[in-house]
C-alpha cells in the first residue's frame, strides 16, 4: 500500500479501481492495432500531431514575445522537429506496415533517436533527447487524450487519477460511474476543485506527481476529507474505511434532516443561510438542506461546458430555471467571473496572450471589454429577474470606475429592453463581490453605490497574500485565517454597516464550520456556502449564543498569525460541536 | 574523403562549423526550416555519414562538432539556390548562435 496526500478539494470517501488519464510518464494503453484500422488511425496520428504543431508554435510566439528570441528559438527547433519528414514516415511506415499504435511507434522512432544522440558520445548533443522526450510526451499527450473521451462512456464504476482535469472536463464528469477523482495538479479553490464540490464528487487535488505508479485498475481508497489517497491498500484498510464512510453518511443523514429547521443563534439571533450554485440542477440540493436561498448563482458553465455560443435565451432559461425553483427565496446571479484566456482566446487572438491571467482580462473587466457579451447576460437576467427576488452582482471590482461603468451598462440594458417593450425587472439590486484589496479598503465609499456587498475570500485571499491558489508549491502561503484577510474582512463589514449595506460572505471559507462562529462574531448574518455545508453551518449556529461569537472574534483580533487563528478557532468549534470538528 | 561517384552535374559546396557546441538542435532546425521545400536531391556529409538537411533528427546524427568540415551536395531545380542558402547560415553562423541562452538560471524574471 503506498499513502498519497493531497489537498482535500470535496469531500466524501470512495474507494473503486484507478483509472488512469493522460499519463505522463506515459504507459501507453495499447502496442497493436488491427489491420483495418490502419487508415484511421494514422488520421489520429496527424491530427495529434498537428495538435502539437499548433501547441510548440504557440510555445514559440509566446517565448521570443515575452522573455526573448533566443528562447523561442528552442521551440522553433521542436517545431522542425515535429514536422520533420523522417520522423513521420517511420511512425507511418509501423503503423501501416506493422501496425504498430500511433503511441507505440511514435515512442518507438522518437526513442531511437534519442539513444542515438545520447550514444555520439557529445555531451551537448546528447542533452538534445531530452528535446526529444519532450516532443514525445506531447505528441502521447495529444494522442491520448482523445481517449479522455472514454470518460463520456464509463461502463463500470472508476476513480479517476489525471495530471490535471479542466473545469469542462469536470463538468462533465458522470456522476453515476465516476467516483471520484484525484488530480497531481491544481488547488483548493481552482474552478476544477469548484466544480467537484458542486457535482459532489469526492475530489483531491494537487497530489504531486504519483500517476506513474499506479497501475490501471489498481484499487484505491480516496479520502476526500482529509485529501488522503491509498493506492493498493490492503483489506483490513478497506473495510476500515468501509466502516468510516458508513458512520460519515450516517452524520450526513442526520444534518439532512436538521436542515429545514431556521438558523437562530441560540438566543434566537437570526443569521441567514443561502447556497452557493454552480449548475441550476444544484437548487434543490440548496432546497432540500434548508437553504435560505442562492447566496452565490455562478455562471460559468455557460461559457465553458458549451461548445456554441449561449444566446439571450440560453441564459434565460438557466435562469428561471434557478428562479422556479427557489420560489420566493432570494437568488443572487453573479456576472462571467471567467479569464479571457479561458473562454475567448480561440475567438480572437487579442485575448490569448495574458501573461498572467489572474491578474490580466478577466471577470468584470472582460464583460467591460466585450459588451456584447455582457449586455446578452444582463439581459437575460433582467429579464429573468421579474419571476423571483433576484440580485445581480459584479465580480472583482478593483476601483469605483468599473462599478459606475457597469452600472451604466446595466441601465443602458434597462432602457434597450424597455425600448423593445420586453419586461423586466428595473429595481433589481446591484451588488459586488468584494474579492480585490483595494475594494475592501475602498468598501466605505463603494457602500454609497450599491445594494449590498459579497465578500469572495478565494481571491481575496490569493491577491493579498499573492499566493496563486493553484499551485502547491505555494498552497502554504494560502491561508485562510490570516489576519490580514480577516482585517479586511472586518473594513468591509464596518463599512456596511454604516451604511446599511448588508454584506455577505461567500468564499470557501464560509462553508468551514471553524469560521462560523467567528464570522457571526464580527457581525456578519448573511452566510453564502456550498450546498452540502448548508446544515452542518446552520448547526454551528443553533450551538452558538451570540456573546460567545463576540469573545471568538474579539480574541481573534488579537492574535497575529495564521497558525494560531487557525488552531484557536478549531478549538472552540469543539467546544460548540464537538462533532463537526476534527 | 567523398566516396560518391563525381557527377559533374551535382552542385557541391564545403563548408565549416564554427558553432560553439557544433551543429546542434536550434541551428540543425534552421537549417532544415531553409530547405523543407527542396524536393531534389540533397545531403549533407561528414566522412562516411550522410543527413538529409531537410530532417533535423538526420542533422543530428552528422555529431559535426566545431571545426569539422561538411559537403553540401544538390542536384535538381534549385540546387544552386538550395546550397547557397545552406553555405549562408554557415557563414553567418546562424541566427540563433549570436544569443544563445544561458541553459540553466538565466531567466530572471521577476
Amino acid at each position: 500500500m503506498m499513502v498519497k496526500h493531497g489537498i482535500a478539494a470535496s469531500p466524501g470517501v470512495a474507494i473503486g479501481p484507478a483509472m488512469v488519464l493522460g499519463v505522463e510518464a506515459f504507459r501507453i494503453p495499447r502496442r497493436f492495432i488491427r489491420a483495418d484500422t490502419v487508415e484511421s488511425e494514422l488520421i489520429r496520428f496527424r491530427v495529434a500531431l498537428e495538435n502539437v504543431c499548433r501547441e510548440i508554435a504557440t510555445n514559440e510566439k509566446m517565448a521570443s514575445e515575452q522573455i526573448g528570441k533566443q528562447y523561442g528559438a528552442i521551440f522553433g527547433a521542436h517545431l522542425q522537429l515535429a514536422r520533420d519528414p523522417r520522423l513521420i514516415s517511420e511512425v507511418e511506415e509501423l503503423v501501416g506496415k506493422r501496425h504498430y499504435s500511433p503511441e507505440f511507434a511514435a515512442s518507438q522512432v522518437l526513442r531511437k533517436y534519442a539513444r542515438q544522440l545520447q550514444s555520439l558520445g557529445n555531451t551537448y548533443l546528447a542533452e538534445r533527447a531530452a528535446d526529444l522526450f519532450d516532443l514525445e510526451r506531447r505528441i502521447l499527450r495529444n494522442l491520448l487524450d482523445e481517449q479522455r473521451e472514454d470518460l463520456l462512456h464509463l461502463t463500470d464504476d472508476v476513480i479517476v487519477l489525471a495530471r490535471n482535469l479542466t473545469p469542462s472536463e469536470t463538468a462533465v464528469l458522470d456522476r453515476k460511474h465516476v467516483l471520484g477523482f484525484a488530480t497531481e495538479i491544481g488547488g483548493v479553490t481552482s474552478h476544477t476543485a469548484i466544480l467537484a464540490g458542486a457535482l459532489e464528487i469526492p475530489a483531491i487535488v494537487g497530489v504531486g506527481h504519483f500517476l506513474a505508479k499506479v497501475s490501471i485498475g489498481t484499487t484505491v481508497i480516496l479520502d476526500g476529507h482529509h485529501g488522503d489517497l491509498l493506492i493498493d491498500p490492503d483489506d483490513e484498510t478497506i473495510a476500515r474505511y468501509r466502516d468510516a464512510a458508513q458512520k460519515a453518511r450516517a452524520i450526513a443523514a442526520r444534518m439532512l434532516s436538521l436542515g429545514p429547521r431556521i438558523a437562530e443563534t441560540k438566543d434566537q439571533v437570526r443569521i441567514h443561510v443561502l447556497g452557493n450554485i454552480e449548475f441550476p440542477e444544484e437548487a434543490e440540493h440548496c432546497t432540500e438542506r434548508g437553504a435560505d436561498g442562492i447566496g452565490l448563482y455562478r455562471t460559468e458553465f455557460l461559457y465553458l461546458a458549451g461548445a456554441h455560443d449561449r444566446t439571450e435565451e440560453d441564459h434565460y432559461e438557466a435562469y428561471r430555471a434557478v428562479v422556479d425553483r427557489v420560489g420566493d427565496r432570494p437568488v443572487v446571479i453573479r456576472t462571467l467571473d471567467l479569464g479571457a484566456d479561458k473562454i475567448l482566446a480561440a475567438k480572437d487572438d487579442r485575448y490569448d496572450q495574458s501573461i498572467n491571467p489572474e491578474l490580466g482580462l478577466r471577470s468584470i473587466r472582460l464583460s467591460l471589454d466585450n459588451l456584447e457579451l455582457f449586455k446578452t447576460q444582463l439581459r437575460a437576467i433582467l429579464r429573468a429577474a421579474i419571476a423571483g427576488n433576484v440580485s445581480v452582482m459584479f465580480p472583482l471590482l478593483s476601483s469605483l470606475l468599473e462599478l459606475r461603468q457597469a452600472k451604466m451598462i446595466l441601465e443602458d440594458v434597462k432602457e434597450d429592453l424597455t425600448e423593445e417593450g420586453i419586461p423586466f425587472q428595473s429595481e433589481i439590486p446591484v451588488g459586488i463581490m468584494v474579492e480585490v484589496p483595494s475594494a475592501a479598503l475602498m468598501a466605505a465609499e463603494f457602500a454609497r453605490e450599491v445594494d449590498f456587498f459579497s465578500i469572495g475570500t478565494n481571491d481575496l485571499i490569493q491577491y493579498t497574500l499573492a499566493a496563486d491558489r493553484s499551485d502547491p508549491a505555494v498552497a502554504k502561503y494560502y491561508n485562510s485565517a490570516d489576519p490580514a484577510v480577516l482585517r479586511l474582512i472586518r473594513m468591509v463589514v464596518r463599512a456596511g454597516a454604516e451604511h446599511q449595506v448588508p454584506v455577505t460572505v461567500c468564499g470557501q471559507m464560509s462553508s468551514d464550520p471553524k469560521f462560523v462562529p467567528l464570522f457571526v462574531g464580527m457581525g456578519l448574518r448573511t452566510l453564502s456556502t456550498t450546498p452540502h455545508a448548508v446544515p452542518e453551518v446552520k448547526e454551528v449556529i443553533r450551538s452558538l449564543p451570540i456573546e460567545h461569537a463576540e469573545e471568538i472574534a474579539a480574541t481573534v483580533l488579537e492574535l497575529d498569525l495564521a497558525r494560531d487563528i487557525e488552531a484557536f478557532l478549531r478549538g472552540e468549534l469543539k467546544r460548540i460541536c464537538p462533532d463537526l470538528a476534527e | 574523403m567523398p566516396s560518391t561517384e563525381i557527377d559533374e552535374n551535382m552542385t557541391r559546396r564545403t563548408v565549416t562549423v564554427m558553432l560553439n557546441n557544433g551543429l546542434h538542435m536550434v541551428p540543425a532546425s534552421e537549417i532544415a526550416r531553409a530547405v523543407r521545400e527542396f524536393t531534389g536531391h540533397l545531403v549533407i556529409r561528414r566522412d562516411q555519414v550522410t543527413a538529409d538537411p531537410r530532417s533535423v533528427l538526420d542533422l543530428l546524427q552528422l555529431k559535426a562538432e566545431y571545426g569539422t568540415h561538411l559537403e553540401v551536395e544538390a542536384d535538381g531545380d534549385g540546387a544552386e539556390q538550395v546550397v547557397d542558402a545552406i553555405a549562408h547560415l554557415f557563414a553567418i553562423n546562424f541566427a540563433a548562435e549570436r544569443s544563445v541562452p544561458a541553459p540553466e538560471g538565466g531567466d530572471d524574471r521577476a
